[in-house]
């Protein structure tokens, strides 16, 4: 359970030293749900009104991070739907969400590990996931022909590699 | 959903963020850092309500419905975006009086208006983005609907 202190001492200094420490992980949380720069500011910048309107509601500030990423995974998802033309019922807005525990895997170095496992894949994976990280906006024709994989398989080879790699990283703990 | 589910997005996030070829934009940081002075300290904050069947589908051009309700007010917000313009209208109810102000705010600016006798606000040419609206009225808290994102 939540502990029933309300969000300390914050500030406007306050708040910019969580946009330093967090911002970046918003970001590449955006873009790794698929999104391009300019819907990906969106979905960032919805994250951080979403803790403008819900500031009066936190309970607990060591969680802040984690609420954050998980906020903005919860708009990129919704901003990503829209793009396909899918809409949620009369823009159904998500009730202020429960911190995902795997938010905490966001940080650069852990993604350095990351890329130290990256290295023991075979391939495709190896460059597929190299490919990914390194080029953010790449599309599926180009991945499709660089690595010489037909485009239909690249969605379902991606999830396959992210899988093994975090065997690998399993193995590791 | 399960927490496994949202794994691979987070890996790949860390990947990039290590990566280094992607940073956040000064400008999304900037925006960030601004939101601070968005909040509104003891504001109610009104939820979207139901609406009626059919309102909410939308296409280029045409306007769509959102219905707000907190604190015994109901908002209705209707929004439009046109080259590149978002024009927002609506309705407070039941109608809060000529002391009320009506406050249509995006991140970078904020147009107040005073309601009509029915509780009627309009405000035109809004970039597209984030949006909300806040019903100001005397001797008593602030009602903000949550913030809406609108974008053809």
């Amino acid at each position: 359970m939540h502990s029933e202190k309300t969000f300390p001492g914050l500030d406007q200094a306050a708040w910019e030293e969580l946009v330093t420490r967090f911002d970046g992980r918003m970001w590449a949380v955006a873009r790794a749900c698929g999104l391009g720069p300019a819907d990906a500011a969106d979905a960032v910048q919805g994250a951080w009104l979403r803790m403008v309107e819900s500031l009066d509601g936190i309970r607990d500030p060591e969680r802040i991070g984690a609420w954050l990423i998980t906020t903005t995974r919860h708009e990129a998802v919704r901003l990503a739907r829209r793009s396909r033309g899918e809409r949620p019922a009369a823009d159904a807005l998500p009730d202020v969400p429960v911190p995902d525990p795997a938010a905490s895997v966001v940080d650069a170095e852990f993604g350095r590990r990351l890329w130290l496992r990256l290295d023991g894949l075979a391939e495709p994976c190896r460059s597929l996931l190299r490919l990914y990280a390194l080029n953010p906006d790449a599309k599926y024709a180009q991945i499709s022909m660089r690595l010489g994989l037909p485009m239909g398989s690249i969605g379902p080879t991606r999830s396959r590699c992210v899988s093994r790699l975090r065997a690998l990283i399993e193995e590791e703990r | 959903m399960t927490d496994d589910d949202h794994l691979p997005t987070y890996l790949l996030a860390a990947l990039r963020m290590a990566a280094g070829a992607d940073p956040v934009p000064g400008r999304v940081s900037a925006a960030a850092r601004a939101a601070f002075a968005l909040r509104l300290p003891g504001a109610v904050v009104a939820s979207p309500a139901e609406v009626g069947p059919g309102v909410g589908a939308r296409s280029e051009g045409r306007p769509v419905m959102h219905r707000f309700a907190a604190d015994g007010l109901i908002l209705d917000v209707e929004v439009t975006v046109a080259d590149d313009r978002l024009d927002v209208a609506g309705q407070v109810s039941p109608a809060p009086g000529p002391d009320a102000r009506i406050e249509v705010r995006t991140p970078g600016a904020g147009s107040s208006r005073v309601p009509s006798e029915t509780g009627h606000f309009a405000v035109a040419g809004l970039p597209p983005g984030w949006v909300s609206v806040v019903c100001h009225r005397p001797d008593r808290a602030p009602v903000a609907t949550r913030w809406l994102h609108v974008r053809d």
